[in-house]
């Protein structure tokens, strides 16, 4: 590794490469912390050519490379592999371009969410997806992970957005695939690299489309006496056709950590739960819909619905969801954040479901979710330093996602499948399936160095096993 | 000099001793807080962030990681702006992990004999000592004026720190304010204020502008006699003996000041965060723990005060004569230390015929943080230039702040580009804008 890590440096430049044994250390784990991997080196290239001089190395020496964006994946797609070297876009945060007029922007793949949204908002524009950690996770991990966020629900997932990318194949190859054309001609391949975790390759610039802002946006909390009736009244305003632009549930128990948070935003402590949403759009509109979804709730014997009053309300709501991941923290040592989507005329049903396996194994569960998507986040509480507790709680993550997809849902929302999921893959999908998976994954890297282990089960691609669950527990094939 | 000499490291019962362990466990390691450190948008490397440096401290803890100098460098690099902790959404705690965390590495894996030679003047000899604090302001006013300072760039980091200071005035402009500063007109009543240690060597014209604005809004303000650095510094940069011994000698001043119970107003952000949390120093049954948690309590920020006397009072401020527009620029140890973020804005929006404009990204740090822009001044120039960006994007010809590091740091920095935007602290905006009014 020593030779090899001269040479990276000699294209990297000597703040371009890690290499020390103590400052590799924060890149063992992403946000999966449970599990965790030493990388040998970490690489940071500071634009397309850079990353392709490095990645054409690291094909000559055939070496595994895992890409990094911020590390807050939550499925441990970012995790090191064995003998393997990250190239992390931490320092490729170049807003390239802006087109207001045609609607697009041009941006490195380590810009951060947010930050291409405020340099869109200056043209009255946004980029539409918005996960909880927008604050933090990068557009390529965003493109890599097929992201979702609350947004989402009307907008659709990160897939819908991204109009091109550049890509630096496994042998350091440039794909430029950035034309900003709506329909592709061919084979849509920047479709096709969306979602695919890493293992095609790794993205360096991306085009994406931005929507113009509402002209209103109505913001309403609906607070509840049972989790029930939340959902209840999620499933009817999906069954009305309605189409607010985000719909999400919060539990007691995510409420009470949220409120004692800096993320505090006013949601009323001692509520059972609170269904959070917006309708956007021009002013009728927006008045229509409100009107109607608040008859359905209605309905479901609110404690009380009010609408957010001025700009400073509806960001100190929506802060608050989007900062409730973190704030379980306050209760928990770590969290495990289960990711499944279920049919949403289900979500009664399977949220209680969810919440009788975690009470059978004596583990402390908080719900908080994208019930417009019918994507649960089951939230549960563990401490990585307990081994027994975390193979308790992968087998409750295990049961869940089996009931989920057993009701006809999925294996992932937005979280991606990385090392995670990689067990559970093989309930949704017969082995010639995850064979037809291989064979398109070999195409893009016939070496499957990339992301080894990851995304595609081992058994199915037949890889060396180079990673897996630290604690995998019994029962679990 | 004793503690001077190469220790052997201690050893320890528990390598946990060797950080806040129990407060590292709050980090669920999400990433949050990321994009806010200075340190990491400036490296992209995760050690320099505060995941990293949690993550590390961590390691130690587990006695996974040695006190290495990748370590050391990375806890050194850190600026202790606390951005960190204002978005992380679990609570971490991370300025005090991060004092404890310097404070066991000082003493369990001792610094280069330089290194600790330079610390000790600095710390123990320099800062407490008002006489020897006078003596350093008239010798780099003396290098400034001869011109001695542009050699000082060739003698290393701390050289090109020196060279970047602003210029120090004159002995009669550096003159103390008198132990008792009466109010202009009827008393409404009375603080205690403090000058702070390197304040009056540098920015004794805020101090005056601090009472002065007190006068005039009818407070009489008492200064303590007998004490003279906070000791923020040396929490920050885990000298915790010495900042313990400063504590003790600042709570016994103020105890002692007026009838004790004097609201104690602070000019400087770094030193009211400091002051505000300074019990957690002592442990919980030394009698000073108390006595720090009662003087806590008596801390107010200039801003606060200020804000608050003009909203019972509902007074209206008049613009003075200054390059408009201005933009109000947060101190770290204001916003992420204390949670003061409204007060200043307020102030600012009384005073009529004040154009403003805002910074993108006003609470991020400009890497002044105490003495980091001596220690490190090339990071802390890095991280500068994107406040230099964010200042020139908006359009302000005034920079407001309210903390001498941060106005210090934006002085010279504006100075080193050739441009020609004012500084000025909050007080001296007040302080004009209430003499404009009795005009
Ligand atoms: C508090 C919190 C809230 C979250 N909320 C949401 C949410 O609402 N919706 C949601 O969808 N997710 C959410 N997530 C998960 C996570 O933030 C997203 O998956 C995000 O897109 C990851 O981005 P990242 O930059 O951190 O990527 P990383 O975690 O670094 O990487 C994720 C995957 O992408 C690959 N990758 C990264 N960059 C590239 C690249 N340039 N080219 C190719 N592959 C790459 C990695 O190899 C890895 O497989 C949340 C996470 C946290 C901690
Ligand atoms: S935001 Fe808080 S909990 Fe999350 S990684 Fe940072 S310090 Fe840890
Ligand atoms: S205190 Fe500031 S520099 Fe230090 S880790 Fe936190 S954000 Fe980064």
């Amino acid at each position: 590794m020593h030779r090899l890590a001269q040479e990276l440096r000699s294209i990297l430049g000597p703040r371009g490469l890690i290499d020390d044994p103590t400052k590799l250390l924060p890149y063992e784990s992403d946000g999966l912390a449970m599990v965790a991997v030493p990388a040998e080196l970490v690489c940071l290239p500071r634009d397309t050519q850079e990353a392709a001089a490095c990645l054409a190395l690291l094909h000559r020496e055939g070496v595994p490379v895992v890409a990094r964006g911020a590390g807050t994946g939550l499925a441990g797609g970012a995790t090191p592999v064995a003998n393997g070297v990250v190239v992390s876009t931490a320092r490729m945060r170049d807003i390239l371009e802006v087109n207001p007029l045609d609607r697009f922007a041009r941006v490195q793949a380590g810009v951060v969410n947010v930050d291409l949204t405020r340099a869109a908002s200056r043209h009255g524009l946004r980029y539409a997806p918005d996960p909880s950690s927008q604050m933090a996770c990068t557009i390529g991990g965003n493109v890599a992970n097929n992201s979702g966020g609350p947004h989402c629900f009307k907008h659709g997932a990160t897939t819908r957005h991204i109009q091109g990318l550049v890509i630096v194949a496994h042998d350091g190859e440039i794909l430029d695939l950035s034309e900003p054309h709506l329909d592709p001609v061919g084979y849509d391949l920047v479709g096709l690299f969306v979602g695919s975790e890493g293992t095609f390759g790794l993205a360096t610039e991306v085009t994406v489309k931005l929507v113009p802002t509402p002209a209103l946006d109505e913001v309403l909390l609906a607070v509840f006496s049972t989790l029930d009736d939340a959902c209840d009244c999620v499933s009817e305003i999906i069954a009305s056709r309605l189409e607010p632009s985000a719909l999400e549930i919060l539990d007691k128990l995510t409420i009470e950590a949220v409120e004692a948070s800096v993320f505090a935003a006013g949601y009323p402590v001692g509520a059972e739960a609170v269904l959070l949403m917006e309708v956007e759009g021009a002013g009728p509109e927006v008045e229509g819909t409100s009107r109607a979804i608040r008859k359905i709730v209605d309905r479901h014997s609110p404690l009380d619905v009010r609408s957010a009053r001025n700009a400073e309300e509806r960001r100190k709501l929506w802060a608050g969801r989007k900062g409730a991941f973190g704030a379980m923290g306050r209760i928990a040592p770590d969290l495990y954040v289960a990711d499944a989507v279920v049919p949403r005329s289900r979500l009664r049903e399977l949220i209680r479901t969810t919440i009788a396996i975690c009470h059978e194994r004596n583990l402390r569960l908080a719900n908080v979710f994208h019930a417009g998507d019918g994507n649960l986040h089951p939230n549960i509480c563990y401490d990585r330093r307990n081994e027994e507790e975390v193979a308790r709680v992968l087998e409750a993550g295990h049961l869940i996602l089996k009931a989920c997809v057993e009701a006809g849902g999925a294996l992932t929302g937005e979280h991606g499948v990385g090392l995670e999921k990689l067990e559970q893959m093989d309930l949704l999908f017969a082995p010639h399936d995850l064979d037809a998976m291989c064979r398109v994954r070999d195409v893009w890297d016939p070496e499957r160095r990339m992301n080894p282990g990851k995304l595609v089960p081992l058994r199915a691609c037949m890889e060396l096993r180079t990673t897996r669950l630290e604690h995998k527990p019994e029962g679990i094939a | 000099m004793a503690h001077l000499e190469e220790q052997t490291p201690q050893p320890l019962a528990s390598e946990k001793l060797l950080v806040d362990y129990a407060k590292s466990l709050d980090c669920i390691h999400c990433g949050l807080c990321l994009q806010t450190c200075p340190t990491f948008r400036s490296t992209g490397a995760e050690s320099s962030s505060p995941r990293g440096r949690i993550h590390l401290m961590r390691a130690v803890g587990e006695g996974r990681l040695t006190l290495d100098a990748a370590y050391t460098e990375e806890l050194d690099l850190c600026l202790v702006c606390r951005h960190c902790e204002t978005v992380c959404p679990a609570g971490v705690r991370f300025g005090e992990m991060m004092s404890f965390a310097r404070n066991r590495r000082e003493s369990h894996s001792p610094r280069s004999f330089p290194a600790r030679i330079a610390r000790f003047v600095g710390l123990r000899v320099l800062l407490p000592n008002r006489i020897a604090l006078r003596l350093m302001g008239t010798c780099l006013r003396f290098l400034q004026l001869t011109g001695l300072e542009r050699i000082a760039v060739h003698f290393g980091r701390l050289g090109r720190g020196l060279s970047d200071l602003p210029r120090i005035p004159p002995l009669p402009a550096r003159r103390l304010l008198p132990a008792r500063i009466k109010a202009s007109g009827e008393e409404r009543g009375q603080v205690a204020l403090l000058e702070g240690c390197v304040m009056p060597e540098l920015y004794a014209r805020v101090n005056r502008a601090t009472a002065r604005s007190l006068a005039l809004l009818g407070f009489t303000s008492h200064l303590p006699s007998n004490f003279v650095c906070c000791g923020s510094l040396h929490a920050h940069n885990g000298d915790h003996a010495g900042a313990r011994s400063a504590a003790r000698k600042m709570i016994q001043a103020l105890e002692e000041l007026g009838d004790g119970t004097l609201s104690i107003v602070v000019n400087s952000a770094g030193c009211g965060a400091h002051m505000r949390s300074c019990a957690h120093l002592f442990d919980s049954e030394d009698p000073w723990h108390a006595r720090a948690r009662a003087f806590e309590k008596r801390v107010i920020d200039y801003s606060e005060f200020v804000d608050r006397e003009l909203q019972d009072r509902e007074v209206q401020l008049t613009a003075p004569a200054l390059p408009r527009p201005i933009a109000w620029d947060d101190p770290c140890h204001l916003c992420h230390g204390q949670g003061i973020r409204s007060q200043p804005r307020s102030i600012l929006a009384r005073v009529q015929g004040l154009e403003q404009v805002q910074l993108s990204e006003p609470e991020a740090c400009c890497g002044s943080a105490g003495t980091y822009s001596l220690t490190h001044p090339e990071e802390s120039r890095a991280i500068f230039e994107r406040k230099l960006e964010d200042l020139e994007a908006s359009g302000a010809r005034t920079l407001i702040t309210a903390n001498p590091g941060c106005q210090l740091q934006w002085e010279s920095g504006i100075r080193r580009v050739g441009k020609d935007t004012a500084v000025m602290h909050l007080a001296e905006l007040v302080q004009a804008a209430l003499l404009e009014k009795k005009s």
